[in-house]
């Protein structure tokens, strides 16, 4: 046994186990909590309880099928136009979302189709509606890049079979297109769910009235509006029974796909009214994607920039979020390289068992969401602690379990495929330890780090969860600031610390990206 | 000199299956490995790398037990069909790791280094990376590597297999010259008895996890015993 690799991830692993357990624990003290009643357990004698999951669950499905049904035919539109001018450019727009913190997106949504926007919708903005247009924007990009791959995965000679036996549209997409996308579509259904079902953020700022309040939002208000932690209990165990239901469903189907874009490229159709469609979609959805952050940074270039950033509170926020940021991005890759690393090594010894559990521990934050975790720490740590004190360590864990599953996704293939390749000529060549990690897996490993560092940095710098239960005025984030400013009706001010949240994610993820990755052909 | 004596292996997954070799590989000889898929051809590399651990029976290179030694103590040096090199280091540095892994070199070894890629035709590539080169110059490289690395034993893992049948021959030759130059023993795994008749005298036709056969090498590929060769070689 190799007990060097054996120990760190030992030791991450029972950390894990520790901030996931430990506050379930919390919440299972339910009954020890003040103002509990046994009633409060009948779920579905409690019409409040019954409306906040009857409506956690529609607008998460609408969200899904809004978002998952057009972006089948933009993927398809972007695979069937392998030489659209600009194809780079805006499949990049398409990978923003990613990086774009919810609070801000939700601003970018507000300059496009609130009162003063482009598209006004009034107040019909604010409850279900606005939470569509917000969770399309994220999701419907992300469904085109899960989607995307699945048109360059199918082979040249399909196409041609089908063009040379006269398929039109229609059979082409039934025999030759469907059976590819079906393999994937279960998956990413049931991610953009997940992700719906979770969301915070967008619909604590553009739901949140008695109508319109997901289980999430409700968790919070009972913490911090209504003080009653039982409520939030029973709220935070039906959430995870929830999340617990989806991740069954997803690990039923096993199979995900991976966020990339192929290289190669499909065949590409001769008709010419097909080909406007296909533009025509992928402009109506570049617009849509596109149109809210240039309305964003309109707006905030008109609002009043010097009033805000002479302001030392904006200041301290961000010093703030580049703390939380970076502290989360830094261990969840640490984290993520020991569980990785002994993964791979049980992988190549053949307990290929013991190896996927090790990456299951790691994303069990699929399963139990970070809000029902922050709310079993609040419970926990209430009694004995000022929770406010404890800002920084719980925030910066949470956030850095939350970003464990991207670490695992972007590093895990490629330090499996190097153990595969490499640790039986590092062995005979003796190559290990420093010498190994600078020859070997520096090198190699340098360009999915730097992305899975960057991208964690980007969401913990952009969360708005946990930073809502714990933050308070001195440990506000920008996220949390934009919040207090909308909150305020303070809009053009939240508007300008939007654009500097947004310029501050997307200058993070840049930055860290080149820096640790080095550049393109770094590794080639 | 290379000698197995009562090796005994079987795989976690396949426990009631145990390999058993027997076999000895003088200094300045190839010796051939053929059989089917599956046979036990690479397990044998790998039990005498180090890769895997036999249950009984002993490893012995020169009066020398290696069953004890770690993959990198052992007098070993092996090459892979494949990802023998680092694709992000240069020629240079590829063949230099075989030296010392810091890469702190000294003037003799460095010298050494730069007079392997000369033996092995890659003076003027070396500060190319592996990608730039064709199949047969990695294998090359690969070989080079092995050579400074003067250890007494080469395994050779369907070294040439993804070769061209002249490329094939050529570094085949190029084998049995370095092995003779500097007196190891070696293993040539290989799926192509054509390539056993150009590299060794004497070759091994190895069938569930044995040595079936061990004899002169035309003769065995001539010959008709045992029928498990007669069926892997196609032959009535």
């Amino acid at each position: 046994m190799n007990i060097p690799r054996a120990i760190p991830a030992s030791l991450v692993l029972a950390l894990l186990a520790l901030l996931v357990l430990a506050p379930m624990a919390g919440l299972l003290q339910l009954s020890a909590l003040p103002g509990f009643e046994a009633a409060d357990l009948r779920i579905w004698e409690n019409a409040y309880l019954r409306r906040v999951v009857g409506f956690s669950l529609w607008q998460a499905l609408l969200s899904t099928l809004l978002s998952v049904l057009p972006a089948i035919l933009v993927a398809r539109a972007f695979a069937l136009q392998p030489g659209l001018p600009l194809r780079r450019m805006l499949l990049g727009l398409f990978a923003l979302p990613l990086v774009v913190p919810a609070v801000v997106a939700v601003m970018a949504v507000v300059s496009v189709y609130g009162s003063d926007g482009w598209l006004p919708l009034g107040r019909k903005l604010y409850g279900l509606n606005g939470i569509l247009l917000a969770h399309v924007f994220f999701n419907l990009p992300l469904a085109v890049r899960l989607l995307l791959p699945q048109w360059h995965a199918i082979p040249q000679s399909h196409w041609l079979l089908a063009e040379q036996l006269g398929m039109n549209h229609w059979q082409r997409f039934r025999f030759v297109e469907w059976p590819q996308l079906r393999e994937a579509l279960p998956g990413v259904l049931l991610l953009v769910f997940m992700l719906c079902l979770t969301s915070f953020a967008v619909v604590l700022t553009l739901g949140g009235g008695p109508r319109s309040t997901t289980l999430e939002v409700a968790i919070y208000q009972s913490l911090r509006f209504d003080f009653d932690p039982a409520k939030a209990v029973v709220l935070a165990l039906l959430q995870l029974a929830l999340c617990m239901l989806v991740a069954i469903f997803t690990l039923k189907l096993q199979r995900m796909p991976e966020v990339e874009i192929a290289a190669a490229t499909p065949w590409a159709g001769k008709s010419k009214a097909a080909q406007w469609f296909n533009l025509a979609l992928i402009l109506a959805a570049t617009l849509y994607v596109g149109m809210p952050l240039l309305s964003l940074l309109i707006d905030a270039l008109r609002g009043p920039l010097l009033r805000v950033m002479f302001d030392t509170g904006l200041w301290l926020a961000f010093g703030n979020t580049l703390l939380i940021g970076i502290s989360a991005a830094v261990l969840a890759a640490s984290a993520g390289w020991f569980l990785l690393a002994y993964s791979a090594e049980l992988a190549q010894r053949g307990h290929s068992a013991a190896a996927r559990l090790v990456d299951l521990a790691a994303s069990s934050v699929y399963v139990v969401p970070p809000l029902v975790i922050a709310t079993g720490m609040f419970v926990l740590l209430s009694p004995r602690v000022d929770v406010f004190d404890w800002v920084y360590p719980v925030v910066i864990s949470i956030n850095a379990l939350m970003g464990l599953p991207f670490v695992i996704r972007c590093l895990g293939p490629a330090m499996r495929q190097n153990h595969a390749r490499y640790h039986r000529l590092c062995l005979s060549l003796d190559l290990r330890g420093w010498n190994r990690f600078r020859h070997l897996d520096w090198p190699l490993l340098r360009r999915p780090l730097g992305l899975a560092i960057a991208l964690v940095a980007a969401l913990a710098m952009g969360d708005l969860g946990v930073i809502a239960l714990f933050g308070s005025t001195r440990s506000a984030t920008l996220a949390l600031l934009i919040y207090q400013q909308l909150g305020a009706y303070l809009v053009a001010q939240a508007t300008v610390t939007a654009l500097l949240l947004l310029a501050l994610c997307l200058g993070v993820f840049v930055l860290l990206e080149h820096l640790i990755g080095g550049s393109a052909d770094a590794a080639a | 000199m290379l000698r197995l004596e009562g090796v005994e292996f079987s795989y976690p997954s396949a426990p009631e299956s145990t390999m058993h070799f027997d076999l000895q590989v003088d200094d300045g000889e190839v010796l051939g490995l053929i059989g089917p898929s599956g046979s036990g051809k690479s397990t044998l590399l790998h039990l005498v790398a180090g890769f895997l651990r036999a249950s009984a029976g002993r490893i012995v290179v020169d009066e020398q037990d290696l069953q004890n030694l770690p993959v990198a103590a052992r007098p070993v040096s092996i090459v892979f069909q494949q990802h023998n090199l680092f694709p992000h280091l240069d020629l240079y540095t590829n063949v230099a790791l075989g030296v010392d892994p810091s890469l702190r070199l000294a003037p003799a070894q460095v010298d050494a280094v730069r007079a392997a890629l000369a033996r092995l035709g890659l003076e003027s590539l070396q500060h190319r990376k592996p990608g730039e080169l064709s199949g047969g110059q990695r294998q090359r490289v690969a070989l080079a590597r092995a050579l400074v690395r003067r250890r007494k034993i080469l395994l050779l893992d369907e070294a040439f297999a993804a070769l061209g049948p002249a490329l094939r021959a050529e570094l085949i030759e190029l084998v049995r010259e370095l092995v003779q130059e500097q007196q190891m023993a070696a293993l040539l795994v290989s799926h192509q008895p054509g390539d056993a008749l150009i590299a060794s005298a004497r070759c091994a036709f190895i069938c569930d996890g044995r040595v079936a056969a061990l004899a002169d090498t035309a003769q065995l590929l001539a010959g008709s015993e045992p029928p498990q060769l007669r069926a892997y070689l196609g032959s009535q």
